[in-house]
């Protein structure tokens, strides 16, 4: 990238501080504490296993839920999106499901599932899981037909002509879905997390909010904002690494 | 070859059976009817034609005809709403790696380096042979990129690697839909004579189909000519033209009268679609 680029970007990322400053300085938002006391609330956490333990329960759980829900996800949706019969079955009562809001599963599945553990692992899996399915659907169903020909004609069966062609073919398509997913598999994670309690980051900025601690808030803003990008960064790194042929947009 | 004929069944020590000629091609009555929402269009109507085993048939027609609908068919992509087609004698019933396709936008999987893409066919099949991608590539002028992208090779550098996977694959018949029709003069001519070179020295049967008239006459045994729509045969012009033909040929008094005859046809065809068209509307 251009040092041009670079700069505005950089500049992109300073701006929030600097207008953070200035709405505190001119008292703008009553409440919001200063970037000063934010950072040394920061440095004590810091140094502070409850939240490294925070940080670590999080992360684990979004990869974990996130790994589980493409596995699943992308696998249905090549299979959803290139027979019309396992669509028409299965189709309709997933698209049922999917306008349910994550939170509005936490008081069943904690019921129902044996820990609250699994409860959010399960709905940070429904986060990642619809977005990575319907994008694999598209992507399926947009395979040029010439291809899949091609690729019979030279010999290829139809498990051959799915692994050779439809899945490659598709995976720009479940990257993106990817990219979407790993941003609500975060979405859905802290919201559970601070329906269902106990740990993590969700947990640890919701409690700081009953006992009053606003800097301790924004750091646990920062600190989820901070791993969300890591791990879409994460995501599109994978991406570039398994399609080597063909760049992957990075606006 | 030798055209002795076999008396035992078992190969004797003296020579090897006589492999007998592969590629033969028999349409026969064959209809095409799409129907997409309940709106007939008859692309083909009740064609016959044959195409002899190792010959070189050009199919020409106005645009819209049916000549890719006449591929697709004996590609197997399509099944014939009636008649049927068949290949050695026995009938088309899907894609085989013996009849071999070229697009008329190269299909290499983008996916897939040059190298990959030959291999794909042995892989599909009797199991990649060391060496043999490579040998082809070199062949068709390609060494040096068995590892590139197709996306970063020319147009006619793309067709040729189509060519070589086709060929990795060694298949009876070679079904070629505008192959080079995208390419510019100096390279078709190029492609066109590689693609003889092989041809000649394979023994393959292909079907060729372009809509430009001196591209048909120059590379073809025969040249069937296609009405408008629905498809079927017009003319069948055999191209008595000494081979090895070099691009010259295009201007003796011969190249010219087959060439009139196949035009005149063509117009008096394009001119039928035309009127067809404005009948329609």
């Amino acid at each position: 990238m251009e040092t041009r680029r670079r700069l505005v970007r950089a500049g992109s990322v300073l701006a929030v501080p600097i207008l953070w400053f200035l709405l505190t300085r001119l008292g703008i938002v009553a409440g919001l504490p200063t970037p000063t006391a934010v950072a040394s609330s920061f440095l004590e956490e810091f140094y502070r296993q409850d939240f490294w333990l925070s940080v670590a329960r999080s992360t684990v759980r979004v990869l974990v839920s996130f790994v589980v829900a493409a596995a699943v996800a992308i696998p249905l949706g090549l299979l959803i999106g290139r027979y019309t019969v396992f669509a028409d079955l299965t189709f309709p009562a997933l698209e049922m499901l999917r306008p349910i809001p994550p939170i509005a599963w936490i008081p069943f599945t904690i019921l129902v599932l044996p820990a609250s553990e699994l409860s959010i692992m399960f709905i940070t899996f429904l986060g990642a899981f619809f977005p990575i399915l319907l994008n694999t659907i598209q992507g399926a169903r947009g395979v040029e037909v010439e291809f899949s020909r091609a690729a019979q004609s030279l010999g290829a069966g139809s498990f051959q002509t799915f692994r050779h062609v439809i899945y490659p073919s598709a995976l720009p398509a479940i990257h993106a879905g990817m990219i979407v997913g790993m941003g609500l598999a975060w979405v859905n994670l802290i919201a559970g997390e601070m329906v269902a309690g106990g740990t993590g980051l969700g947990f640890l900025t919701w409690s700081a909010y009953t006992s009053g601690s606003y800097p301790t808030i924004i750091v646990g803003i920062i600190t989820i904002g901070v791993l969300g990008a890591l791990s879409s960064a994460l995501v599109r790194l994978f991406a570039n690494w398994q399609i080597g042929w063909r760049e992957v947009e990075s606006a | 070859m030798s055209n002795q004929t076999q008396t035992t069944r078992e190969p004797t020590m003296e020579g090897e059976p006589t492999p007998e000629k592969t590629g033969a091609i028999d349409i026969e009555n064959l209809t095409k009817v799409y129907d997409p929402e309940g709106e007939r269009v008859v692309a083909v109507d009740d064609m016959d034609l044959q195409i002899g085993a190792e010959e070189f048939v050009a199919l020409l027609g106005p645009s819209g005809c049916g000549k890719s609908t006449v591929m697709n068919c004996i590609a197997g992509y399509l099944e014939p709403t009636e008649g049927e087609v068949l290949v050695d004698g026995n009938r088309v019933s899907g894609p085989d790696p013996k009849r071999g396709v070229v697009f008329q936008d190269n299909r290499l999987f983008p996916w897939k380096t040059i190298q990959e893409n030959v291999e794909f066919g042995p892989q599909m099949n009797d199991g990649v042979e060391e060496g043999r991608a490579r040998s082809i590539l070199d062949e068709m002028g390609l060494d040096g990129f068995e590892d590139a992208y197709p996306s970063g090779l020319s147009g006619g550098m793309q067709q040729r690697a189509e060519l070589a996977r086709l060929l990795a694959n060694d298949p009876d018949i070679m079904l070629m839909d505008e192959p080079f029709s995208a390419l510019d003069a100096l390279t078709k001519e190029i492609m066109q004579k590689k693609l003889i070179e092989v041809w000649e020295r394979d023994n393959r049967t292909v079907l060729f189909i372009t809509h430009d008239v001196e591209e048909a006459i120059l590379l073809a045994d025969r040249v069937v000519v296609m009405t408008a729509r629905p498809g079927q045969v017009k003319d069948v012009i055999d191209v008595d033209l000494d081979r090895p033909r070099d691009p010259e040929v295009v201007t003796t008094d011969r190249f010219t009268e087959l060439r009139e005859r196949a035009l005149s046809v063509i117009r008096e065809e394009a001119q039928r679609a035309l009127e067809q068209e404005e009948g329609e509307v």
